[in-house]
C-alpha cells in the first residue's frame, strides 16, 4: 500500500465534493439543522452541554450519508473512470482507503461547525471537557461507520439512486436493531442488541470511554471496507 | 513484446473471445479489426487486467497478466472506449492526478506533463474543465492519460472516435510518430486506419481469429495477385470469347455494361507474366484497343467484409 496514491485519490474525492453544489448544500443544511438543535436546547435547558445536540443530530448524519457516498463507486463505474483507476498500478485497498479518506475528510469540514457551538459554550459556560471529547468520539465513530457501509453499498451498483437506497436500508436496520433487541427473547435478542449500534453509542453519549464499543465501531468500518475491497477486486471477473 | 495464446474469455455459456492467438513484436504496431461486438475491447480488457480471462495465457514483456497483473500496469498505457476522464476536473489537475495513481516521481511530474500537453496540442485547454471541452478534446485527454507515463505498451480502443477528419489524421500521424519506440495495439472498424497506421492486422468475427498477417500480405493473399482487370475497346462479346481462348487465362467476367465502346473485364491468370503478354497480344491481334490492364489487389475492405461475412452468406 501507498500512502501517496491513497491521499491521491482522496484528494480527486475531496475535490468532486467541493466542485459540485451537493457539497455545499449538504454542509449548509448540516449547518442548519445542528445550529438550530444547539440554540433551541441551549435556550431550553440552560445548561453548557453538548449531549443534547448530537443525540439529536446523530439522525441527520443518517439522512446525509448516502448523499455523501453514493457517489463514491458508482459514479466511478458509470462514467467508464473506474477502466482507470483498474489499470492502474493500484490495489482495491489504496482505492477504497483513499475514497474513505475523502468522505471522512468531507465529515471533518461539517464537524468543524460545532466546534463553535463549543467555543460558545466555553465562553458563556463551563462545559465539562471529558463528556465532550467522549461525545465528539462517539459522534464521529458513529459517521465512520455510516459513510463505509455508504461506500460498501456504492461498489455494489452503478446507479447512485440504487447505492443511496441500500446506504438507507442498512442504516435504518443498524439503527432499529435495538428496537427489536427488546422485544425479542433470549440468546437472539443478545445478539440484536449487541448489534444495535444505539446500544454502543449510549455510553459515549454518557460520558463513558470504553475499548469494547471502539471495537465494536472499528469491526463494522473494517468489515464494510473489506467487503468493499472485495467487491472491487470481483469486478474484474 | 505482447503474447496472447489461447485467449478465451466467456460469460457463461457465451465466449465473447474464443481461443484468439496472436502476437506483437516490439516497437511495431498491431491493428485490431472486427465489426462491433467482435470481442475487441473485451480481448483489450483482458489485456490490460481490467479483466479476467477464463482461460489462455497472455504475456506482456515477459510479465503474465493473470499473475503479475500490477507490473503489466505499470507499462501500460490504456485509452478505453470511452475516455476516463472526470468532467468536473480540469485538465491539467487531472493529468497530476493520472501522475500520481501511475507512479511518476514528483519531480519529473510537471515536465511530463507539460510534454504530453504539447504533444496532443492541449496546452490552451489545460486550465478548461474536461466537461466542457468538446469530444475531440475529451478524447485527447483521454490519450494524454495513456501517454503519461511513458509507458512502453499502448493499448488503444478506438482512438479515433469522436474526431474530425482533421483531429483523425493528427492523432494518426501521432501514433505513427510512436512506431519503433512504442508497441500498440489498437482496435478500430475504420479499414483505413489499419491500412495508414499498422504493421500488422488481426481480424476478429464473433470472438475468432479469422485473420492475422502483415497489412499487405492480408490483401494479397486474398486477392491471390492472380486477378487482373482489362478494358478493351472492341466488341464486347467477341472480346471475351478471344480473351477466354488465350494462353494462361483462367477464366473472364464481365464487368459492368459495355459503355461507349469500351468492355471490362476481371481475368483470373494462372499468375504467370506470360499471360498478361498474352493478353495483350491478343488484343493488338485483333485491333482492339487495350485501355487499361491492372492487377487487382482486394482492398482491406474488401478482405474485411469477405472474411467477416463469410458464414452468413454461406
Amino acid at each position: 500500500m501507498n500512502a501517496n496514491k491513497i491521499w491521491a485519490i482522496a484528494r480527486k474525492d475531496i475535490g468532486h465534493y467541493f466542485a459540485s453544489p451537493l457539497g455545499y448544500v449538504v454542509l449548509a443544511v448540516f449547518f442548519l439543522v445542528t445550529g438550530f438543535f444547539f440554540s433551541l436546547i441551549v435556550e431550553q435547558t440552560r445548561s453548557a452541554s453538548m449531549i443534547p445536540v448530537f443525540q439529536n443530530t446523530i439522525i441527520v448524519l443518517l439522512f446525509i450519508t448516502p448523499m455523501i457516498t453514493m457517489r463514491l463507486w458508482s459514479e466511478e463505474e458509470k462514467s467508464g473512470t473506474a477502466e482507470l483507476l483498474r489499470t492502474s498500478p493500484l490495489t482495491a485497498w489504496e482505492i477504497i482507503l483513499g475514497k474513505y479518506l475523502a468522505v471522512c475528510f468531507f465529515f471533518l469540514v461539517m464537524l468543524g461547525a460545532t466546534f463553535v457551538y463549543l467555543l460558545i459554550m466555553m465562553l458563556a459556560g463551563n462545559p465539562d471537557m471529558g463528556p465532550v471529547l467522549a461525545n465528539y468520539m462517539g459522534y464521529s465513530l458513529s459517521a465512520m461507520v455510516f459513510f463505509s457501509i455508504g461506500l460498501f453499498a456504492s461498489t455494489l451498483s452503478e446507479n447512485q439512486i440504487v447505492s443511496a437506497v441500500l446506504t438507507y436500508g442498512a442504516l435504518l436496520i443498524l439503527w432499529v436493531m435495538g428496537a427489536a433487541a427488546s422485544s425479542v427473547q433470549g440468546p437472539l435478542g443478545e445478539v440484536f442488541k449487541y448489534l444495535s449500534l444505539f446500544e454502543h453509542l449510549e455510553d459515549f453519549f454518557k460520558g463513558v470511554v470504553d475499548l469494547s464499543h471502539v471495537f465494536y465501531f472499528a469491526s463494522l468500518i473494517f468489515l464494510s471496507l473489506f467487503f468493499s475491497v472485495k467487491v472491487l477486486e470481483s469486478k474484474r471477473s | 513484446m505482447i503474447e496472447v495464446k489461447d485467449l478465451v474469455k466467456s460469460y457463461g455459456s457465451l465466449a465473447a473471445v474464443d481461443h484468439v492467438t496472436f502476437s506483437v513484436p516490439k516497437g511495431s504496431i498491431l491493428g485490431l479489426l472486427g465489426p462491433n461486438g467482435a470481442g475487441k475491447t473485451t480481448t483489450m480488457r483482458v489485456l490490460t487486467t481490467s479483466l479476467t480471462m477464463t482461460s489462455g495465457k497472455v504475456t506482456l514483456d515477459g510479465y503474465d497478466v493473470a499473475e503479475a497483473p500490477h507490473e503489466v500496469r505499470k507499462r501500460i498505457g490504456y485509452l478505453p472506449e470511452v475516455p476516463p476522464i472526470y468532467p468536473d476536473m480540469d485538465v491539467i489537475s487531472y493529468l497530476k492526478f493520472v501522475a500520481e495513481i501511475k507512479e511518476i516521481p514528483s519531480d519529473k511530474k510537471a515536465n511530463r506533463i507539460g510534454e504530453v500537453l504539447e504533444m496532443l496540442d492541449l496546452e490552451a485547454m489545460s486550465r478548461r474543465l474536461i466537461g466542457h471541452l468538446s469530444l475531440g478534446f475529451r478524447q485527447r485527454v483521454g490519450l494524454a492519460q495513456a501517454l503519461l507515463h511513458d509507458p512502453d505498451v499502448l493499448i488503444l480502443d478506438e482512438p479515433t472516435r469522436g474526431l474530425d477528419p482533421k483531429q483523425i489524421l493528427e492523432i494518426r500521424k501521432l501514433i505513427k510518430s510512436l512506431r519503433g519506440r512504442k508497441t500498440i495495439i489498437l482496435s478500430t472498424h475504420i479499414l483505413p486506419e489499419v491500412s495508414s497506421t499498422c504493421d500488422d492486422v488481426v481480424i476478429i468475427d464473433q470472438g475468432r481469429v479469422v485473420a492475422a498477417d502483415s497489412v499487405e500480405n492480408l490483401s494479397q493473399r486474398l486477392a491471390g495477385g492472380k486477378t487482373l482487370e482489362v478494358e478493351v475497346k472492341g466488341p464486347a462479346a467477341e472480346v471475351e470469347k478471344a480473351l477466354e481462348k488465350t494462353e494462361g487465362v483462367t477464366s473472364v467476367k464481365a464487368v459492368g455494361k459495355e459503355a461507349r465502346g469500351l468492355c471490362k473485364f476481371e481475368i483470373v491468370t494462372d499468375g504467370s507474366t506470360q499471360a498478361r503478354e498474352a493478353l495483350f497480344q491478343c488484343v493488338v491481334k485483333n485491333k482492339w484497343v487495350l485501355y487499361q490492364l491492372n492487377p487487382l489487389g482486394l482492398s482491406l475492405e474488401d478482405v474485411f467484409l469477405k472474411l467477416t461475412t463469410k458464414d452468413s452468406a454461406g
